[in-house]
């Protein structure tokens, strides 16, 4: 038979891949068995809508018994939101954390008439620490590093401040302090509190 | 029991989780996925592997199977999905030997010079690129439309009769240099 007749090579195709089909069948003689097997007792998957619609259909234990379990679930989950209501903290705002409560006030700042003179003093116990620094807005976000020449954990440091409104934090061992509890308002921005001072009863930064 | 009835009741059967109404179903559909298969993949013993993994990833996903599509089409897809991922395995973990068995012709009549012709288009078949031989196996072994053919191949059905066409010439082009050099 010649190929140049397309018939005779669409025929000349099929007639090949059947047999090759035909002659290798024995590989599938016992899928059936293989298959269930594999498949044990696994049903097919649910989706997600799929499992929904199954919570809320009737089975054979009755549509009241499942409606019943159902609403029995969701009257517990109430009950104990009700009763963990109370107990749980309702608001994660700014509550000086322990630091240097103890050790109040935490961050002494001079007083307006002084800070005219010596600048405004920020003192900060940290009998621990080996690294202090103080950063703001005063000091473009820059670290000024505190000092504790005498050893006794009070850590200090004294920044010319002319009277406005100053957002600071403090870093020790590289670890960020913005709750000063000394501070007249705290505020939180890139997920980190910072702490606020007036100066001088100045309202501009 | 499986056997009398028909499909959407096994599948419906296959869906409550009544395994042997599955089974009939696979029996059903073997030969065809398997000739799709072993025609995509031309490795015997792969075929053998995607077939089954095939009928496995059907059931696990029967709920996603649309009625108003052909169970066959869907099927179809699903296996051919799978012999492409091993085909991209095979680039990376090829076979020591290309493993083609035969066994025997299916027609005793069949004359010499049919069989050699046959031989040679195997031949073909495995060297022509897998772009142009998934729509020739499925056109002239699965007797599928250019439509559904696209469908499962997920490629415009004009694209589809551009491969069959390209791919035909190409056999016809390898089968003429065969036959030149006899």
């Amino acid at each position: 038979m010649s190929l140049d007749a397309r018939d005779s090579l669409d025929e000349l195709l099929r007639e090949t891949l059947r047999q090759d089909a035909t002659g290798a069948s024995h590989s599938v003689a016992r899928l059936e068995a293989r298959v269930l097997e594999t498949l044990g007792d696994r049903a097919p998957r649910r989706g997600l809508w799929g499992s929904l619609r199954a919570l809320v259909a009737p089975t054979r234990a009755g549509r009241w018994t499942q409606l019943a379990f159902v609403g029995a679930t969701a009257s517990a989950c109430l009950l104990v939101g009700f009763f963990l209501g109370d107990r749980l903290p309702r608001d994660r705002s700014p509550e000086p954390v322990a630091l240097t409560r103890a050790a109040a006030p935490a961050v002494k700042t001079a007083t307006a008439e002084a800070s005219d003179q010596d600048g405004v003093l920020f003192i900060l116990p940290a009998p621990n620490a080996r690294v202090v620094s103080l950063v703001g807005s005063f000091s473009e976000w820059e670290p000024v590093p505190l000092t504790d020449n005498d050893g006794d954990g009070i850590w200090t440091a004294q920044i010319p401040l002319s009277p406005g409104r100053y957002e600071y934090a403090f870093i020790i061992d590289g670890r960020w302090f913005g709750q000063d509890p000394s501070a007249d308002d705290y505020v939180k921005s890139f997920g980190e509190y910072s702490s606020v001072r007036y100066i001088g009863g100045g309202g501009g930064a | 029991m499986y056997r009398t009835q028909d499909e959407v009741s096994l599948l419906r059967a296959s869906l409550d989780g009544q395994t042997e109404a599955w089974g009939e179903i696979v029996t059903r559909y073997k030969d065809a996925v398997f000739g799709l298969c072993l025609g995509f993949l031309r490795n015997r013993a792969d075929a053998e592997d995607v077939t089954h993994d095939a009928f496995v990833r059907a059931y696990l996903n029967l709920r996603r199977y649309n009625l108003d599509r052909k169970f066959s089409t869907w099927v179809f897809t699903i296996a051919a999905n799978l012999c492409r991922n091993r085909i991209r395995y095979r680039r990376n973990h090829p076979v020591m030997e290309v493993e083609f068995e035969m066994e025997g012709s299916a027609d005793p009549a069949r004359t010499v010079a049919r069989e050699e012709q046959q031989v040679h288009v195997r031949e073909a078949l495995g060297t022509l690129p897998y772009a142009y031989r998934t729509p020739l196996v499925l056109r002239f072994y699965n007797d599928l439309s250019y439509k559904e053919i696209g469908d499962i191949l997920a490629i415009p059905e004009g694209t589809v009769k551009t491969r069959i066409h390209r791919g035909k010439a190409m056999l016809k082009e390898m089968l003429d240099k065969e036959r030149g050099a006899s």
